[in-house]
């Protein structure tokens, strides 16, 4: 009697959600599609977790017949002689009487015919021979030879700021419409369609708990939810408005935001700051380490000698230019080239600088050389994408993007460190380096001395010239820093 | 001693020597095939074929080598190879020429000790693949500058002497790495680059160039 007690409420339960769970309905949502002259707003719903469209509004905006037979529970669509047949509660639908499975089945809900997105990209697509192009996860289609420019966004914490990145294949503009009262900031963009390749992030700081891309009424738009302590939003713009920085911050800035990391949390009184520094987040790696030790030679390490020299380095910038300076290792930690490049190009590095220590067979030889890339890299097996100019290079072709100030970065490294430790060769070279051939800003290695040379090396341990050859780079970062165009990060 | 204890003694003695003898005879495999194994010929160091016939001219070939003083970081010592029909023979050909190091004490050997090729395809689009043994990556002393010279020896003297090999794809182990001792990227083939040596191009190359 007990067990029956038991087991009737459970049965039951079991065929309610049998009977009722199997569709589960969430909420319903816009979903535009952009045509190449217009565009359509439909109501799209998510059934089971998939995003059903009405069939009968695209194909009529689209100026298609169709056919909804009520007795036979079918929706045929024509288009000059060719059909396309889909049955209710069916994933195979008939193009000319070729068969198509779809992801998920047809359905009739509400007297209205409701069809997965792969009903248009593969069905449509094949009757009208106008393709439909959807990103899987986005909310919008895009048909025929729609131009849609790709958006990339990225937000990051940098210090007392909170840098939202946009980069869009084409330029756009955009205004700031903020709703105080709600903490709503939302950036509308001049341009649609956008074709954004991610439709948020996943990025929550003590700025803002959300970002994404909205074009649910068909204008694109970036909605950010932010906290009470944003007091003011600034948006820079450069690379000809394909690059647009939107920065959160808690104080209105008093000057335009290019000058904003400059007030990043580095000792307060650089003794050298020029009036606009041009470089102001440095990148430094030092060569090397964990298990691989680099050359070894004389008792040193190279991997522990970098690491010295790089600490110094970053002390002295961070001192004398007031820059904000990132060390790619500050341990003895293993790092792939790729991990290195990243840290550069995540932290919209201005110049990266990897320090190696070299070795030659030769037991009296002294070289030191600046390293850049070698320009022709990749030049045989270049990616199409570079000569369609489109939105990404292959990532090991990012050095392109600064070969010019890279290779002017060395010869004034060159310089200076040929004036200030005599006797010393600091030729410039070429080499196709790993580490430098992704970083997407001027970059340089610089390789000092030959751990073979027991002489040698032991001037590379002695604390002065270290400090010498430190002094030296801060020199020349601050003189190659003049030269430069000012930056917006 | 009772009877039945003497019998079983003698039992065990019995299965005591049998057991010996299987040991023995197991330790006498093991050993056997270990010394196997540590005998077995490198089938790509020892080629059962030879590389050249003997007709197969005599010509001339630069082989690359890291200079010892100078401004150029390579420089070329001329040696004798045989024209062999097949273009994987001459590149063993140059390759072991690379192994034995130079001559001249104006050069340093390029390839780090021990290193042995084990294996080279040339693509029909000119691509020679060469496969070194681990050796050139893990007994490679370092430095970029002595990386940058290790490769380039290996592909200038590949590209310079042999037209059909246009670009060279070093791989370790059998296998792809990035570097071959953390600095220069192997992940694309590489072409000749007379800049770093004090060598001309090739006549028939400068030709093409042109």
């Amino acid at each position: 009697m007990r067990i029956k007690r038991i087991l009737f409420p459970l049965a039951s339960l079991v065929c309610a959600l049998f009977v009722f769970g199997s569709r589960s309905h969430a909420a319903d949502g816009n979903f535009p599609i952009y045509f190449q002259n217009s565009k359509l707003v439909v109501k799209a719903q998510s059934i089971n977790r998939v995003t059903y469209l009405p069939l009968t509004d695209i194909v009529a905006v689209m100026g298609l017949p169709y056919t909804d037979a009520l007795a036979l529970e079918t929706l045929t669509i024509r288009s000059g002689n060719s059909r396309l047949v889909a049955s209710r509660n069916s994933a195979l639908i008939s193009v000319n009487d070729q068969i198509i499975l779809l992801s998920s089945p047809i359905l009739r809900e509400d007297g209205k015919w409701l069809g997965p997105v792969d009903y248009l990209t593969q069905g449509l697509s094949k009757l009208t021979g106008t393709e439909f192009r959807y990103r899987v996860g986005s909310s919008r289609i895009f048909a025929g030879n729609t131009e849609a420019p790709e958006l990339l966004m990225n937000a990051q914490s940098l210090g007392p700021i909170t840098r939202l990145t946009i980069r869009s294949s084409a330029p756009i503009n955009a205004e700031l419409r903020r709703d105080e009262k709600s903490n709503r900031a939302v950036i509308a963009l001049d341009r649609t369609p956008l074709d954004a390749l991610q439709e948020r992030l996943e990025h929550k700081d003590r700025f803002v708990r959300s970002i994404a891309f909205d074009d649910s009424d068909a204008a694109s738009k970036i909605v950010m939810d932010l906290t009470n302590e944003v007091k003011d939003i600034k948006i820079t713009s450069t690379d000809n408005n394909r690059v647009l920085f939107i920065d959160l911050m808690r104080e209105a800035a008093a000057k335009p935001v290019t000058s904003v990391p400059a007030a990043t949390p580095v000792p307060a009184k650089p003794d050298a700051i020029t009036p606009e520094r041009k470089v102001r987040v440095i990148v430094i790696d030092p060569g090397h380490g964990g298990m691989d030790n680099g050359a070894a030679g004389s008792g040193i390490n190279e991997k522990d000698l970098t690491l010295v020299l790089a600490r110094k380095l970053r002390a002295a910038l961070q001192t004398k230019l007031g820059a904000t300076v990132l060390l790619t290792r500050d341990s003895d930690v293993a790092m792939d080239n790729e991990a290195r490049s990243a840290a550069a190009n995540n932290n919209q590095a201005n110049l990266f600088i990897s320090l190696h220590v070299g070795y030659s067979p030769n037991k009296v030889d002294a070289g030191s050389s600046v390293f850049i890339m070698k320009e022709d890299f990749g030049d045989a097996f270049e990616a199409t994408a570079v000569s369609r100019n489109q939105l990404f290079l292959p990532w090991y072709l990012g050095y392109r993007t600064s070969h010019g100030s890279s290779a002017q970065a060395a010869k004034i490294l060159q310089e200076d460190l040929s004036k200030a430790i005599p006797g010393w060769q600091f030729p410039v070279r070429t080499a196709p380096l790993a580490v430098l051939s992704s970083v997407t800003m001027p970059s340089m290695l610089l390789e000092i001395g030959n751990l073979n040379n027991p002489v040698n090396a032991q001037t590379l341990m002695d604390a002065m010239f270290q400090n010498k050859l430190v002094d030296t780079i801060v020199g020349a970062v601050q003189r190659f820093s003049s030269t430069q165009q000012p930056s917006a990060n | 001693m009772p009877r039945h204890i003497k019998i079983g003694l003698i039992v065990l003695g019995i299965g005591f020597a049998v057991s010996l003898g299987f040991f023995v005879d197991i330790v006498g495999r093991v050993r056997h095939l270990v010394n196997e194994v540590e005998t077995e010929e490198n089938p790509f160091s020892a080629p059962a074929q030879p590389l050249y016939a003997p007709t197969d001219p005599p010509v001339s070939a630069k082989i690359f080598f890291p200079a010892a003083s100078g401004p150029a970081l390579l420089t070329a010592e001329d040696e004798m190879i045989f024209k062999s029909a097949e273009v994987v023979n001459r590149a063993k050909q140059i390759l072991q020429k690379l192994q034995d190091g130079p001559h001249s004490n104006a050069m340093f050997p390029s390839l780090p000790k021990d290193t042995k090729v084990q294996d080279i395809f040339i693509s029909e689009q000119g691509i020679a693949f060469i496969d070194f043994s681990n050796t050139i990556s893990t007994n490679h002393p370092g430095g970029l500058l002595n990386e940058l010279t290790t490769i380039y020896s290996i592909v200038n003297s590949l590209t310079y002497n042999i037209d059909e090999i246009k670009q060279v794809k070093i791989l370790i182990g059998g296998v792809e790495k990035e570097t071959l001792a953390g600095h220069c990227l192997l992940l694309l083939p590489m072409e000749m680059d007379l800049s770093i040596t004090n060598v001309t191009p090739p006549t028939q190359k400068t030709a093409a160039l042109k």
